[in-house]
């Protein structure tokens, strides 16, 4: 090895254990905030969702310390990235746990991760506010498990009901392979099939696929009355809704939250005017609500996936009443206690609460419809609201 | 696997193994300024925080186990392998579908069969099926080489991700399976961090120990020599198919394990961790460290591991744009490491 390549590899070093003693440093505040952690997927295969639910949770927080913090003190957020996977919980879950001796976590943003950290949590004695892990599973996960995201089956039980509602007898299916799309078309399939409904194609696909007519076609080729779409990423949602368009698919088109987001109505234009989807909660329509989504774009430009966005910035805003409560962020025990007891009413929606599950209650799905593309903006999001979803 | 492999074991040798070891280290002072550097980090988050430390340690053993074991077919017998991951993967689903006792009464629940199989037993067996699949997968993979090599084993990790995907009565399909239990054996439960960390210590050694003697031995001279020239050593009368098959197999079962450990530490598996990218990662890794060297698998693994965690201490950044900048730091470092030792940290071999 050359002189100048030990010198260079020295450098390194040098950076590296500056950067790890500097890290060191910063954490010595003299303010004493509140601090809790946030476990979110901002890199790999969750990235297009955690990344804006903690932009929503950084935006909450420092409204919260804008406005003079809780009982004086700053609420201060440290982000962990928990990907999308189990691993990678672990460790973000272990770091935050034991490096920041943090007890409550808002998170995670992906159900696998969710139930690779739940375990630990459980054993531990430390809460975890999860602002969109939307698997069944996570209701068994433990006493310091919540979560403001609906529990799948719920939205299934709507979907079944709205399709037998609207006259559909006949249903082809189309569904990314992820948990939650997933467990979106079994339960919707399960409750239309109840109700006396006909499963008659489905087709699923893995999240790396872009293309969807061969499949499309096979379905179509069943001659379904409706078509149901549940996906994982707004980019495949998006493009199966224009493809079944374009395979001249022109029966109604229904689906979930996310091939109604923003980028996913983009990509699929025109294609989407009419299309049907059942999302949870009044669409952000309550005051507090509209004004986030504002202060939102108006920071970072965007919005897409508005409910999820609305859970996690109501997530941080429960964290802050119930710290003003326990007046301690280091007492796991008094925060679950407090979320038990609690009623809110945020952006997602007036007074909801946590069962004894920790899933939410009190929160309700709507049935939205598409606007053609030339209604569409900004204020409606892209669709009008018809109403909560029919019970029968 | 043929029989001149097991004569070949030379049981005086294994005294020499710590000998050797120190004496391969003598000298070399970029792997001692290495050790450093990764002893000084490692001391670092043992600081910050133990809990913290064992999970990264886990991490580690894991995957180190997974290096070591790639490095036998990648880099001591020359056949560029990103296919790991499926057989790794195969262990962790073998272990989690025989050892879970989870139930799943939760309404329109994906159920699957439940064993309830002690963590020592199910082990064995993710190692055997990761076996198994290899070898059936092998005499298909025999013919190929090179660049070839490649792209089947890219073909094998995508085939393995969609069976773990949609083979849902028995994987539980994008769902995944949860309540893995941890070991225990004779009323010792391996349920603190600690001891599970020492469990897979324990199994890195052996895997380690193992991977030493067979490319001590005369059998790892053939792979070697495979490497260098296949048609060459064919002239001398060794088949190569059988050599290449039956480190290929072995490599797979000691994955396997690596995937029963794995399964059982993060107590919940699903599709996600067994996707191409872990396979590419784990083929960095062993160019990392260094082609041909046990040590510097080690070494790269724990380089990488301890790179990547500590990255999460990187100060003076933004809350929303974290994650994406540690990733950014991890890509600039792994090229600078290329830049200025493409040989790997312990390497003799470039790719």
């Amino acid at each position: 090895m050359g002189t100048l390549t030990s010198k260079w590899l020295t450098l390194l070093a040098l950076l590296m254990v500056m950067a790890l003693v500097t890290a060191a440093c910063t954490s010595d505040d003299s303010e004493e905030p509140f601090v809790i952690g946030v476990m979110d997927s901002v890199t790999g295969p969750g990235e297009s969702y955690g990344t804006v639910i903690v932009q929503a949770k950084q935006l909450a927080a420092d409204e919260i310390n804008a406005a003079g913090g809780i009982n004086g003190r700053e609420i201060k957020l440290v982000v962990e990235d928990s990907k999308c996977g189990a691993k990678d919980a672990i460790t973000a879950y272990n770091k935050l746990t034991d490096v920041d001796d943090v007890k409550i976590i808002l998170g995670t943003s992906c159900s696998g991760a969710m139930l690779g950290a739940a375990p630990l949590a459980e054993a531990d004695g430390v809460v975890m506010l999860s602002a969109s892990a939307t698997n069944p599973d996570i209701a068994d996960a433990g006493d310091y498990i919540f979560r403001t995201a609906i529990n799948d089956a719920q939205l299934g039980v709507d979907t079944g009901n709205l399709l037998w509602a609207d006259g559909i007898r006949t249903l082809a299916t189309i569904t990314e392979l992820t948990d939650y799309a997933e467990g979106v078309r079994r339960t919707t399939v399960a409750q239309f099939e109840t109700r006396g409904g006909n499963l008659v194609a489905s087709e699923t696909y893995a999240s790396d696929v872009t293309d969807f007519r061969s499949q499309l076609t096979k379905l179509i080729s069943a001659s379904p009355d409706a078509l149901h779409v549940a996906a994982q990423s707004e980019a495949s949602g998006g493009t199966i809704v224009k493809q079944a368009r374009e395979q001249g698919f022109e029966g109604p088109i229904y689906t979930e939250s996310v091939p109604s987001g923003t980028t996913a109505l983009e990509i699929a234009g025109e294609a989407a005017t009419g299309m049907k989807a059942v999302l949870p909660t009044p669409d952000l329509t309550s005051e507090i609500g509209r004004t986030f989504l504002t202060n939102f774009r108006e920071r970072y430009g965007f919005v897409t996936l508005a409910w999820f966005l609305g859970s996690a910035y109501d997530d941080v805003h429960i964290a802050a009443e119930c710290l003003g409560r326990t007046d301690d962020d280091q007492d796991a025990d008094g925060f679950r206690d407090c979320l038990y007891d609690l009623t809110w009413s945020g952006a997602i929606g007036d007074n909801y609460s946590f069962d004894e599950n920790g899933d939410v209650v009190g929160l309700s799905n709507t049935v939205v419809q598409i606007l053609p593309l030339a209604e569409r903006n900004d204020e409606n999001m892209g669709y009008t609201v018809l109403g909560p979803a029919p019970t029968e | 696997m043929p029989p001149a492999f097991l004569a070949a074991i030379d049981h005086k040798r294994l005294g020499q193994l710590p000998r050797q070891m120190w004496n391969s280290s003598q000298g070399n002072v970029e792997v001692w300024a290495n050790v450093v550097i990764i002893a000084w980090a490692a001391a670092f988050m043992l600081w910050q925080g133990e809990g913290f430390a064992i999970s990264v340690g886990t991490i580690f053993a894991i995957w180190a186990i997974l290096a070591v074991s790639l490095n036998l077919v990648v880099g001591f017998t020359g056949l560029l392998s990103i296919g790991h991951v499926g057989f790794f993967g195969t262990g962790a689903y073998v272990m989690a579908v025989l050892s879970s006792t989870a139930t799943y009464d939760q309404p329109h629940s994906v159920g699957i069969p439940t064993f309830g199989l002690p963590f020592f037993a199910a082990l064995p067996v993710s190692a055997l099926l990761a076996g198994l699949v290899a070898l059936m997968v092998g005499i298909a993979f025999n013919r190929f080489r090179d660049d070839i090599y490649v792209l089947v084993s890219f073909g094998f990790t995508i085939i393995a991700f969609n069976v773990f995907l949609n083979w849902s009565s028995l994987t539980r399909g994008p769902f995944g399976i949860h309540e893995i239990p941890r070991p225990e054996i004779g009323g010792m439960v391996f349920d603190g961090e600690l001891e599970f960390l020492l469990l897979a210590l324990a199994f890195l050694a052996l895997i380690v120990l193992v991977s030493w003697l067979l490319v001590s031995s005369s059998f790892g001279r053939v792979l070697t020599a495979i490497r260098e020239d296949e048609r060459a050593i064919e002239v001398f009368g060794y088949r190569a198919t059988h050599y290449k098959l039956a480190v290929w197999v072995i490599s797979a079962m000691m994955a396997g394990l690596a995937g029963g450990l794995f399964a059982s530490w993060t107590s919940f598996i699903d599709p996600n961790s067994f996707i191409l990218l872990e396979s590419v990662l784990l083929v960095c890794i062993v160019i990392l460290g260094g082609l041909a060297s046990i040590r510097g698998s080690l070494l790269g693994a724990m380089a990488f591991v301890l790179l990547a965690e500590g990255m999460r201490f990187l100060p003076f950044l933004p809350n929303e744009y974290v994650g994406q900048a540690r990733q950014v730091v991890l890509g600039l470092l792994l090229v600078l490491l290329m830049l200025f030792r493409p040989q790997g940290l312990a390497g003799r071999y470039k790719l």
